[in-house]
């Protein structure tokens, strides 16, 4: 299987008040072609981060440290910009947060649908239009001859979507990213949503990259899933084998604090004692140390590598033992 | 540190055309209406630092003397506009309602005529002087000062500490003296370095389309006036002034931003 | 799209009603008597005959009838009479009109396409050497009196270059080429002065659209930054400057009128110069009121031309389709 997005070493500074600091560390994956895969992480773990260094997004403060990213394989980081922009919104295109402030507020949808496929082809106006009015109702919007003409306050989130979505596949996208694209919206819209993303992706076999911070999401949409935590992937595997057993102690304890309706109410809420770093303040060693529950005097020094434990990734020192300790514990 | 130093250094500025203008009787080396035919048109020289006039007046001196009458218009301009405006401001934000709609109308209103047209209107009724001038040009750049104070107390107003003094029985007029006042202080300060450019500036304007200063008085609007007259062989007749006014302008311009900016960087940094 | 204009109307009326009250009470109110100025230093004069002037000019009525006998004269086109000239001040005003315009025109001209050309440089990479000699000149800009920017004009293009007239006025039906030589420096003058404020505010309103979220989807279509700048940020921030641009005309009617007076410009803000030095306040009011009603009409334009640019602010509030 060729595999559609390969990332290597990745790393990312921000300035702080003593010089610039780390917010991705190393970060290294593979997205095989067709593959789902979903990235999850609290807020500040770096997975927008990581989106946007995809698409070559990154602005300053933020700089892009080292790192290498292939996209079929070509590298992109290093790439000319002007031959990127081929590449972007074309081949990798992104569906963003919150769709009310995605779109020009003062420009129709439809043009900015059209302008999207005018860049990636060689339609004219009309063509465009009408491939434009396509794209509407394959992403499942009612009327589209007319809604082509509307603006975006004269829609709904769900509908804004959709026409994110839209404009994402107006090229001839190999790799989708979508960067919380359900987060901001209703949950019975956020199921309609994913479905959507679901089906158009198995039409056209994209990769998709799914971040999110609910793990329930990335449950049910993706095949692989890897976790990060404060800008370091620390568990990268399929979703069936993370979630019978967690090897990393980050990903066991937040599948731990994991709430739906089946939890003992009389029961506290398991949460993970401390707090993620501070850029500024990163721990010398695994990131994740401080707040371990398996830590040794190892961890503080060495910072571990994702490395094969088992049937996974796993960026920790203990990996195999605590394999076995979850095996056991089925 | 970078900053400090500009901030000091348009402060600075400031406070040395200040000085160096109301010091003009001391510093001036000649008596600026000395008539010394001799001396006529001469460019800069040992003699005459910044070259003589038509009638050998000495331009240095003259703008020494320019600038004190310049700058003693503008302050008085400035502080009129401050009271005036900061009144106005004050009572509608405090008052809101129907005053508050009324005056800020009014604010609207006379924002509405142009400077210069409305300048021109009053001089021409009361005529040009040393009293007018600032007066007119005070009333002028009173309704921005109100606009930029009213909307400082109703930030203010509705800030969680003024609640709560009211809540444990402060009275009002206390309240806004004691505590809002010095909490809308550095936008006044802001306020009154832009108006004193300003207001430098209208003098100026007003001084050179001969509706200022008149001679034998001389601001540095007269000044120009009179240079412009000869600019065709004597350039420097205006050149000097038109670099006097633009500086202290500058300077009053700069001063009022570096305030705005620390203000701006503090408030964010909270 | 109507009740938008209605509101809109309704506010520029009542600004333009308090306005010209405010400069007809000045006149009134404020110490001087134009009669007295008419006369200037006349000997002999009786009181009895300053009287009878006084009560021919109607200055004995109490204050309201006359702003309510002025106002109604204005609506019928009756602008008074010059105290001087004895001209009907309508005539001297529309005479003189054509020429403010066309200066008027050309500096608002200049102002914006200078402010079109330098805000979006300075936006396209900000911080940049381009950006921050941009900001020097704004600064420097704002600091200098218009008449100075005229004065160093003449003193480089008449003086020492001679290239272009530095005074005088030919109309356009008697010779286009000259006409607008002689409206070269004016309108140069006029747009630079007027050109810091407008690169100001369009600047900070583009960097500030500049970061909205919708850029980063423009960006991430592959647009280029030169597209995503006048396709997408340009746009956005125009509401707000158009806003501003109402301003900067009421700066530049303010100026024009000295500018009108440096160049020799027979418009009427030159004429309201002379009526000034005259004491004539008859012609100053018309004038104050054909200027006063220009700047709140450019200023209703201007807020129609937001509408036009933002959907938003036109379409009646809550106009959300089903979901």
């Amino acid at each position: 299987m060729t595999n559609a997005l390969v990332v290597k070493g990745l790393s990312l500074s921000v300035p702080s008040a003593s010089g610039r600091v780390t917010v991705i560390d190393d970060l290294s994956f593979d997205i095989p072609a067709g593959r789902r895969v979903g990235l999850v992480g609290e807020s500040g773990s770096g997975k927008s981060l990581t989106a946007y260094s995809l698409m070559r997004l990154i602005k300053e403060p933020v700089r892009i440290e080292k790192g290498e990213i292939f996209l079929e394989g070509q590298e992109i980081l290093g790439m000319d910009m002007k031959k990127f922009r081929h590449l972007r919104g074309n081949d990798i295109s992104m569906i963003y947060q919150d769709p009310m402030s995605a779109l020009n507020p003062i420009m129709r949808i439809g043009a900015q649908i059209i302008e999207s496929i005018q860049l990636h082809s060689d339609l004219n106006r009309s063509q465009a239009r009408k491939a434009a009015i396509e794209l509407l109702a394959s992403v499942g919007i009612p009327e589209p001859d007319r809604r082509i003409d509307s603006y975006p306050f004269e829609m709904s989130g769900g509908m804004l979507q959709r026409v994110v979505i839209a404009i994402a596949l107006s090229g001839q996208p190999k790799v989708l990213i979508a960067d919380e694209a359900t987060t901001a919206l209703d949950v019975t819209t956020q199921a309609r949503v994913l479905t959507l993303i679901d089906n158009l992706a198995a039409e056209r076999g994209l990769s998709v990259l799914l971040i999110t911070h609910d793990l329930g999401v990335a449950a049910q949409f993706s095949d692989e899933l890897m976790v990060m935590y404060a800008g370091k992937l620390v568990e990268h595997g399929s979703v069936s084998q993370i979630f019978s057993n967690p090897v990393h102690p980050y990903t066991k304890a937040l599948l731990n604090s994991h709430c739906d309706y089946t939890i003992d109410v009389n029961e506290p809420i398991n949460s993970i004692a401390g707090q993620p770093p501070r850029p500024d303040n990163r721990p010398t060693g695994c990131v994740f140390s401080p707040r371990c529950p398996h830590v040794q005097p190892k961890c503080r020094e060495t910072v571990p590598q994702l490395e094969i434990a088992q049937d996974r990734l796993t960026a920790c020192f203990r990996a195999e033992e605590l394999f076995e300790l979850g095996r056991l514990n089925r | 540190m970078k900053f400090n130093w500009r901030y000091s250094f348009s402060g600075f500025l400031i406070l040395l055309i200040l000085g160096i203008c109301l010091a003009a009787p001391i510093l001036a080396p000649y008596d600026p209406n000395a008539i010394a035919v001799a001396d006529a048109f001469s460019g800069p020289t040992a003699k005459n630092w910044m070259g003589a006039d038509d009638l050998g007046r000495d331009s240095f001196s003259r703008i020494l003397y320019g600038g004190r009458i310049t700058i003693l218009i503008a302050m008085a301009a400035t502080a009129i506009a401050l009271l005036i405006g900061t009144t106005w401001g004050l009572v509608a934000g405090v008052r809101r309602g129907w005053v508050d709609e009324f005056l800020m109308r009014t604010a609207d209103a006379t924002m509405a005529i142009p400077q210069i047209l409305f300048a021109l209107v009053c001089v021409s009724a009361v005529g040009a002087s040393v009293i007018s001038l600032p007066i007119v040009v005070g009333i002028l750049l009173s309704p921005t000062t109100a606009r930029m104070a009213r909307s400082a107390v109703v930030t203010e107003l509705a800030s969680d500490y003024v609640t709560a003094a009211i809540a444990s029985g402060t009275k009002r007029s206390k309240l806004i003296l004691s505590e809002v006042m010095p909490n809308i202080a550095p936008q006044l300060l802001v306020q009154l370095s832009i108006n004193a450019a300003a207001a430098v500036m209208l003098e100026a304007t007003l001084s050179f389309i001969g509706l200022g200063i008149q001679p034998p008085n001389a601001s540095w609007g007269t000044l120009m006036l009179q240079g412009y007259a000869k600019i065709w062989n004597t350039y420097w007749f205006v050149f000097f002034p038109a670099l006097a006014v633009t500086i202290t302008i500058l300077a009053f311009n700069a001063y009022g931003e570096r305030i705005r900016v620390t203000m701006d960087s503090r408030r964010s940094s909270v | 799209m109507g009740v938008f204009l209605l509101r809109r109307a309704a506010s520029s009326l009542s600004v333009l009603a308090l306005s010209v009250v405010l400069v007809f009470m000045s006149i009134r109110i404020l110490p001087g008597d134009p009669v007295l100025a008419k006369l200037g230093a006349a000997t002999g004069v009786t009181p009895e005959a300053l009287e009878a002037l006084r009560e021919e000019a109607g200055l004995n009525r109490p204050l309201l009838v006359q702003l309510i006998s002025w106002i109604g004269d204005a609506f019928r086109g009756d602008l008074g009479v010059s105290y001087f000239s004895q001209f009907p001040v309508t005539q001297l005003v529309t005479a003189r009109i054509p020429v403010t315009l066309e200066v008027t025109f050309f500096i608002i001209l200049i102002a914006v396409v200078l402010a079109l050309i330098l805000a979006p440089l300075s936006t396209l990479k900000p911080g940049s050497i381009v950006d921050r000699v941009i900001g020097y000149y704004t600064s420097i800009g704002l600091s200098i009196p218009g008449f100075v920017v005229g004065i160093i004009l003449i003193l480089v293009f008449s003086l020492t270059l001679q290239w272009l007239p530095s005074r005088g006025f030919v109309p356009i039906s008697e010779n286009l080429v000259e006409n607008l030589k002689l409206m070269i420096l004016p309108s140069v003058t006029g747009g630079l002065t007027a050109t810091p404020y407008l690169v100001r505010y369009l600047r900070a309103s583009m960097l500030e659209v500049k970061q909205s979220p919708f850029v980063r989807t423009a960006e991430g279509k592959g647009l280029s930054n030169v597209r995503v700048l006048f396709r997408h940020i340009l746009p956005n921030s125009l509401v707000p400057t158009l806003t501003m641009l109402g301003l900067i005309v009421g700066y530049t009617l303010s100026g024009v009128v000295v500018i009108e007076y440096m160049y020799g410009l027979p418009g009427i803000g030159s004429l309201a110069i002379e009526s000034a030095f005259k004491r004539d306040y008859a012609v100053i009011q018309g004038v104050a009121l054909t200027i006063i009603s220009f700047f709140i009409l450019t200023t209703f334009v201007f807020d129609i031309l937001c509408g036009i640019v933002d959907p938003r602010l036109r379409l009646a509030k809550g106009q959300k389709s089903e979901i």
